[in-house]
């Protein structure tokens, strides 16, 4: 238990350092403009290359973990009762387990759907 | 009882955070958790919009629309600011935490990332709100 807290708490730090790193990649490479971002040809052409699939695949779980791992950090310093501290964790989980799910789902398969209207 | 367990310790906190001796550090510890509670959100509503790709081009379009409104490019913006607070303010917590020099100078550090947020703010209200590219 405390060395997994010192391995979290470590965590967190350097996949924050990391997601530094892919947000500025992503606001560069995709929100220059409002065409690169928000057209669905565009994104559908970077999500269809192996290289930018493994790039958001890596962006998803990083956030998601960190994310989850900061609200938690922050449920901790309550003292909450500990079915209520159970709960909001399984919420937590639960809730990056399916949006990690859904961006992994949305990831590898866009480009089946290319040519449809 | 479980209630009354639950909710002591929040008005508690509200107490202290009335009574909080605010100082730079204190408000930047506060401002992190707030900005990224609201990533975290954030996050999961960006998952979902790009959901709308593999429901093809018109339903993807149709929900991005919304997105192009006046009120969502101010939105857009805040967006940002809360980014930029949180990755910048954590680039100063990593550095406070795993270097030796890093908490004798976090208020300084604190100042570097109020500028430089500040000018990266106004660069960004250019783009989103004058489009010098032109797109």
């Amino acid at each position: 238990m405390k060395r997994w807290s010192a391995f979290a708490w470590y965590w967190q730090r350097i996949s924050g350092l990391l997601l530094v790193i892919f947000t500025i990649g992503h606001y560069v490479t995709v929100h220059w403009t409002e065409a690169s971002g928000h057209e669905f040809n565009s994104s559908v052409a970077r999500l269809s290359n192996p290289l930018w699939q493994f790039w958001y695949l890596g962006f998803v779980v990083l956030g998601l973990w960190h994310g989850v791992q900061g609200a938690y950090n922050i449920l901790r310093d309550f003292k909450l009762p500990r079915a209520v501290l159970l709960g909001a964790v399984v919420v937590l989980i639960g809730a990056a387990l399916y949006f990690a799910y859904l961006g992994f789902d949305t990831v590898l398969t866009v480009h089946e759907w290319k040519h449809r209207p | 009882m479980v209630y009354e367990q639950a909710r002591k310790p929040l008005k508690t906190w509200l107490q202290t955070l009335l009574h909080y001796r605010w100082h730079p550090g204190s408000l930047a510890y506060v401002l992190h958790r707030i900005s990224g509670i609201a990533l975290l959100g954030y996050l999961f509503v960006h998952i979902w919009t790009l959901r709308g790709l593999v429901q093809g081009q018109v339903a993807y379009d149709e929900k991005m629309q919304l997105f192009a409104t006046p009120l969502f490019k101010v939105a857009e913006w805040l967006l940002f600011a809360f980014v930029l607070f949180h990755a910048l303010n954590g680039v100063r917590i990593a550095l406070l935490d795993l270097t030796q020099r890093g908490s004798r100078v976090h208020v300084a550090l604190l100042r570097i990332v109020y500028a430089i947020g500040a000018i990266a703010m106004v660069g960004m209200g250019v783009l989103i709100f004058f489009d010098p590219f032109g797109t």
